[in-house]
């Protein structure tokens, strides 16, 4: 499985390459941004490790290039570990964000969790013809697609994961807890507003093509796919 | 050498520039006073109408002269056998001042030349004190009386002089009393006080700034106008530079603080991932070394975050996520964590009240506010920790430990960042001096406050107040 690491701090991308080498990946790192998205433009990776400052190019910047044209699963390295760089990374569609200095079993872990959604996924690929159909909303669960009126949704794969699990569960309540957890492969640490984020984006996103209200939020707890008539 | 030159040129620049001595400022306001009042009463009398007399006693050469004159009346009537008005309207007396002769029967009296109408001699008649006086009324002022005997009977001689416009002295002179009084009162009332405000006003400027800049506000200036040369405009200034040093110092103390924890970030990243590396290769032996740096490794990278949490809160760059939310949800929370530490410690936390109400809050910034001032209370308490929340007007949380205290010269100093009251304990227990100094800024972020006291029965206490949303 084929990682990128854009990260200026050359030290750092030795010894991630090397430690995940040993886990069984197979790691590319590059030091700029430009290079970077360059190279995440033209092939297909499992997942991207982004660091937020780069030379040339930052984080952010490739980050929303590279969203344009593919929905490569993306861990960001928040080096400032601010909520507001949190907050805006997951906005413009990472699908997960680690801070810096982080613990290279907690770094293990996310990337295992994304990657392994994407595997099961392969695999399933093959029983391909399973679709939801949830008030308006198409999930293909072959083709990793939702859609409206035949319109594709571009969702990434964190949150195409988050609003297939709410349709399966359309009606009932899916906890914060359990989405962190089965989504996000972590447990939901307090005070975390990253699932928030996610959904949010899902709903501007359903917004575009629909109107009404399709996920609601149940305060405290978590959220509820709304089923329609 | 220098030094005389150095007086030179301020005894020279005294000479140019008067304005910028606070003496000479002080001299010109209180002649200017003076200058006022006088003027003001100059003013006055002339616009008021007077019609008054006033005298005071005749002495020295005029008194003499006039003597002189009454003798030689006396003598040119006896001598030419003349009467008086003859002898009064003689060429030699005619062309002296007007003279006036003032019988016991008023229509008896004389004068030796014609009167100007508005001239009103007879109240001469009134003269009280037959002593030679100088007698001032509007129109003239009168000289005498001096007695006249001669063989008509006895008469009384004033030299009158008529004055068109009444000599100043005089006019003040004639004014009531009460009316100098209040003009010189309330001219120098006034001169006084804006005297008072251009001397004060800028000392109390610079009190407010000193007040605020020791309160910790380094951005208060004192207002003093550049315009202002004297030795407070230029002790205004100095402060004001000396208080843009003091920020400038502080602010750039605070950003090498920040700057040097960021900059820690990235080997701190390094030799985690290299212990990782390590751990996976080591034997038993090594390993637990290397969980040891792995701990401690953990532990620097809690202190950066928490310097670099403080200078945010501190420098208020912390983009606070508000939401409205109930403050229960969060306390319950934290107080669950709390529970948990304090059992492992074999203490007890009693907690008295709700504050479920709706408040306008970070609640990752509330929630960590909440835990440092518990993790300090379970830490220094010898058996329980109470905690009290309630609500009315605002959110009062308190947290109370029954420990040792604190001495209360110490009490301001808690919430410094990296204080610490005693040297040796704190380390053994894993605090990294900056807890305190989280939840105070955390707090001020959200226009609380956070007090700290000492309870009459040993144990320090926490009072949090919130405000509650306005609705």
């Amino acid at each position: 499985m084929k990682l990128l690491m854009i990260d200026d701090d050359t030290g750092l991308c030795e010894l991630l390459s090397e430690y995940l080498t040993a886990q069984g990946f197979e790691i590319q790192s590059v030091h700029d941004g430009e290079q970077g998205l360059k190279l995440a433009q033209a092939n297909d990776y499992a997942l991207i490790l982004l660091d937020v400052m780069l030379p040339t190019l930052d984080g952010f910047e490739v980050l929303k290039q590279l969203r344009q044209t593919k929905l490569t699963p993306v861990i960001m390295l928040t080096a400032k570990g601010e909520d507001f760089d949190r907050i805006f990374g997951l906005e413009l569609g990472a699908d997960d964000y680690i801070p810096k200095p982080f613990n290279h079993r907690e770094l293990l872990a996310r990337v295992k969790a994304i990657t392994r959604r994407i595997e099961h996924i392969n695999s399933l690929n093959l029983a391909a013809t399973s679709k939801l159909l949830v008030n308006g909303i198409t999930v293909n669960l072959a083709a990793r697609e939702a859609s409206i009126d035949s319109s594709t949704l571009t969702l990434t794969g964190t949150e195409y994961e988050i609003l297939t699990l709410l349709c399966k569960n359309a009606g009932e309540v899916v906890s914060k807890e359990q989405i962190s957890e089965e989504v996000l492969g972590r447990r939901l640490a307090s005070f975390d507003r990253s699932i928030d984020m996610h959904v949010s984006n899902i709903r501007k996103k359903i917004a575009e093509h629909i109107s009404g209200e399709r996920i609601k939020t149940m305060r405290g707890t978590g959220y509820v796919f709304i089923q329609g008539e | 050498m220098s030094l005389s030159k150095g007086n030179k040129v301020s005894s020279m620049s005294w000479v140019k520039h008067p304005g910028h001595y606070l003496f000479f400022k002080i001299f010109i306001w209180f002649w200017l006073t003076i200058i006022g009042t006088v003027t003001a009463l100059i003013f006055l009398s002339n616009i008021t109408v007077i019609n008054a007399v006033s005298n005071e006693p005749l002495h020295g050469p005029m008194e003499k002269n006039l003597i002189y004159t009454a003798k030689s009346i006396e003598r040119s009537v006896v001598k030419h056998k003349r009467s008086l008005s003859n002898t009064l309207s003689h060429t030699r007396l005619s062309k002296r001042k007007l003279l006036y002769l003032s019988a016991e029967q008023p229509e008896d009296s004389l004068t030796n030349k014609d009167v100007p109408i508005d001239v009103d001699l007879s109240l001469l008649n009134f003269t009280k004190s037959m002593s030679p006086q100088i007698i001032f009324t509007e129109k003239y002022q009168a000289f005498g009386p001096i007695q006249i005997k001669v063989p008509e009977g006895n008469f009384y001689l004033y030299e009158i002089d008529i004055n068109n416009q009444p000599p100043l002295f005089i006019r003040l002179k004639l004014m009531p009393s009460w009316m100098k009084v209040s003009i010189a009162m309330i001219a120098s009332l006034i001169l006084s006080f804006l005297f008072s405000r251009n001397l004060i006003a800028p000392i109390n400027s610079l009190k407010k700034a000193a007040v605020r800049l020791s309160a910790g506000d380094l951005g208060a200036r004192a207002a003093i106008s550049v315009n202002r040369k004297d030795e407070l405009g230029v002790l205004g200034r100095d402060f004001n530079s000396m208080a843009n040093q003091l920020e400038l110092l502080i602010s750039s103390q605070k950003r090498l603080l920040a700057d040097i924890s960021h900059e820690l970030r990235s080997p701190l990243t390094r030799l985690k991932m290299a212990t990782g590396l390590a751990q996976m290769q080591a034997n038993d032996a090594s390993q637990s070394y290397l969980l040891r740096i792995e701990k401690e490794a953990n532990q620097l990278d809690k202190m950066i975050a928490d310097v670099l949490q403080v200078s945010r809160l501190e420098a208020k760059s912390q983009a606070l996520s508000l939401q409205k939310q109930s403050l229960q949800i969060i306390v319950d929370h934290v107080i669950n964590d709390a529970q948990f530490e304090a059992k492992q410690n074999n203490k007890q936390l009693n907690i008295v009240g709700a504050v479920d109400v709706n408040i306008n809050c970070d609640e990752g910034l509330i929630a960590s506010a909440l835990e440092n001032l518990l993790r300090n209370a379970i830490k220094y308490a010898h058996n329980t920790i109470s905690i009290t929340l309630k609500h009315a007007d605002a959110v009062y949380i308190e947290i109370c430990d029954d420990g040792p205290g604190v001495p209360n010269g110490q009490l301001s100093k808690l919430c410094e960042p990296f204080f610490r009251q005693s040297d040796a304990r704190d380390r053994v227990s894993g605090g990294t001096g900056l807890g305190l100094a989280i939840a105070k800024n955390a707090i001020a972020a959200h226009d609380g406050s956070l007090v700290l006291s000492n309870k009459e029965q040993g144990g320090l206490c926490a009072n949090i107040t919130l405000p509650l949303i306005k609705e």
